[in-house]
């Protein structure tokens, strides 16, 4: 018996050490990297600082941070409003139309999601596809500014997380037990009434993971605010970016990076202790 | 600073990689080569260029063979980063000639890395446009050759705007709203702001940087998209009808649509120039001098920046460019090249392009 539990760590070490080495390690050197100092040109200064830090709080970059978490609620919003009923919906239908419906789902995946985002540009651009459609149909005489702006971004947002809600919800709502809700209904619950007591607790392990499955990505997907927004709105992903390269601020690229971590883990902690979830559908 | 060459695909950069790999190894048979022979005579075999890939057409390379016998080790590097690193570590040797951007030859010639020019060697010194000479990385062109230059332009679609457009100024207009596109490299857009306030590109001052900031700012509701790559697409599929663009750019727009017009900004211009320069401890600097004369003839120069799609840095080659587009109008006198600046100055212009992309939104 004994023996054989030591056998099994045997087998998981290569994964503790690859977390060691690819996780652990590049996440102390970021750490350590946010206290240095940034030399004149190029390179660093393992001179230990808290200035990194300290600029982070300049309202110009305080702004990124807000940007960011706006645009990651409403988007997971969005997507919870769209999700949650195309998921619920889905477990309903029969056992042909679930595949096929699922089918539809991953299909798009089988295509880089850059590639995907930059179809939304032909479709959006001023000469585009939707334009195009809109002009001919009569219902606008001039086109449409669609590209590059807020909404745009938010398209792209919802486009990209949307699938994460929808299946997180399905496999909740597909292992729900109906005769539960037709017990409800037969003692008297509404249609409504059904569906919040019962139908809407049970799933809301999928719904909430669906959340953070669409909130945390969304904090860092700062590639769809370049495409789709024309760099315009910045968001702390971009930022980092920006740091990194053209700006050659490694130290306060990684201040920024850490300061985002934190703040993620943070609003997880907190959405746990306040939705009093321990178990995540497929997360835990 | 001013990033002159665009991104390539990786595809280039690994083949680039093996083949500095290859010329590496070559060089270092030819360092032999070239101490047993005492090189004095200009007999020597073989001559090792450095410089991006994609830098010469194939002709001019093959018809400096086949005219002085030298055979070309043409070895490549990606960045000029690399290429400083690369050349440092071979204490200025290895290579025979380097071709890179203005402020890592400053780098370069700071360390000791680049030697004096022969000028008596290259007859057709005199052929190089004096705009580009005298420059900060070089000011007494003992060092360098300067061989294309970039200098990013506003273009815009005449039908499109209904004023004529002259300047950096103009692109505040209100006329403008929501319809500019602009690169995206911080410096040269700061850059062109402080310009349009008769300051320099490389201003020190922090509160002259800010004032730029605050200036910057106003031009937000006027930008339509902030992007690096392909701006120009942006102006050709008319989701812009101003844009300022990098010499290729330019070139690829005009390409697309000739109507389009091109302005050289009456407040000045930002340049980038690559030069050429001989490494201090060069195995074959005789070789390196004669291919500096060689590419300076008019004839021969003009074929390498058709083929670059550079600004000829070449006064007498200008006439015999296909693309009349890639010589200088006699309008411009002189250009300002982006350099490194203090780590505070550095930091006001990060911070003001940071405030200026939020304002956009």
């Amino acid at each position: 018996m004994k023996k054989k539990k030591d056998l099994w760590s045997f087998t998981v070490l290569p994964l503790y050490l690859f977390t060691l080495v690819f996780v652990v390690g590049p996440l102390i050197y970021m750490v350590a990297l946010s206290f240095a100092t940034n030399r004149e040109g190029y390179g660093v200064d393992w001179h230990l600082t808290l200035e990194n830090y300290r600029r982070i709080a300049d309202p110009v970059y305080l702004d990124t941070f807000s940007q960011s978490l706006r645009l990651a609620f409403t988007s997971t919003l969005s997507i919870m409003l769209i999700g949650y009923p195309f998921g619920y919906f889905m477990a309903k239908l029969s056992s042909k139309w679930k595949s096929r419906v699922m089918m539809f789902l991953m299909l798009p995946f089988w295509i880089n999601s850059l590639i995907r985002l930059y179809g939304w540009i032909v479709i959006l651009q001023t000469k585009g596809v939707l334009n195009d459609i809109l002009l001919r149909l009569g219902i606008i005489e001039d086109p449409l500014k669609m590209l590059y702006s807020y909404p745009s971004v938010l398209l792209g947002m919802i486009y990209t997380l949307l699938p994460f809600m929808i299946l997180s919800v399905y496999s909740s709502a597909e292992k729900l037990d109906w005769s539960l809700v037709e017990a409800a209904r037969d003692l008297g619950a509404g249609a409504v009434q059904a569906f919040f007591t019962v139908t809407l607790k049970m799933t809301l392990p999928g719904l909430l993971s669906g959340m953070i499955l669409t909130f945390i990505p969304s904090m860092g997907l700062f590639f769809i605010a370049d495409i789709l927004g024309g760099n315009k709105i910045v968001l702390v992903g971009s930022l980092i970016q920006d740091q990194m390269t053209r700006g050659s601020n490694w130290p306060f690229a990684a201040a920024l990076a850490v300061s985002l971590t934190v703040l993620t883990t943070l609003i997880i902690y907190l959405y746990r202790r306040i939705t009093h979830t321990s178990e995540l559908e497929g997360l835990y | 600073m001013m990033k002159l060459k665009m991104k390539k695909g990786l595809s280039v950069t690994l083949a680039a990689a093996l083949i500095s790999v290859f010329c590496l190894t070559g060089c270092g048979g030819n360092k032999d080569a070239g101490s047993s022979d005492a090189g004095e005579s200009g007999g020597a075999k073989e001559m090792v260029l450095f410089t991006w890939e994609g830098m010469f057409p194939q002709e001019v390379l093959d018809s400096f063979e086949e005219e002085t016998g030298i055979e070309l080790v043409y070895s490549n590097f990606d960045t000029d980063e690399t290429m400083l690193e690369k050349l440092a570590q071979a204490k200025g040797g290895d290579y025979d000639l380097v071709i890179a951007d203005d402020y890592i030859i400053e780098s370069a010639v700071g360390e000791g890395l680049a030697q004096k020019l022969d000028q008596s060697k290259i007859e057709n010194f005199k052929n190089i446009n004096p705009l580009y000479q005298g420059q900060f990385y070089d000011e007494n062109d003992e060092y360098t050759v300067p061989y294309g230059a970039g200098i990013p332009l506003i273009v815009y679609d005449p039908e499109a705007v209904d004023f004529e457009i002259k300047g950096y100024e103009d692109l505040w207009n209100e006329a403008l709203k929501d319809s500019i596109a602009l690169t995206a490299n911080y410096r040269v857009i700061n850059g062109i702001t402080l310009l349009s306030m008769g300051k320099s590109m490389n201003e020190e001052d922090v509160s002259v940087i800010e004032e730029a900031g605050e200036k910057l700012k106003a031009l937000a509701p006027n930008v339509r998209m902030i992007q690096d790559d392909n701006t120009q697409n942006a102006l050709l599929n008319g989701e812009a009808s101003v844009a300022f663009l990098y010499t290729s750019q330019v070139n690829t727009a005009l390409a697309e649509n000739p109507d389009l017009k091109v302005v050289y900004p009456e407040e000045g211009l930002g340049f980038g120039i690559m030069a050429g320069f001989i490494p201090s401890k060069a195995p074959n600097s005789e070789a390196a001098h004669q291919f500096l004369d060689y590419i300076l003839q008019p004839e021969v120069g003009a074929k390498c920046f058709d083929f670059m799609g550079y600004y000829s840095t070449n006064k007498e080659a200008d006439a015999l460019l296909e693309n009349q587009d890639l010589a200088v109008p006699d309008s411009v006198t002189e250009g300002e090249i982006v350099q490194n600046v203090s780590e505070e100055a550095n930091a006001a212009y990060n911070k003001n392009w940071t405030e200026f992309k939020a304002a956009c939104d």
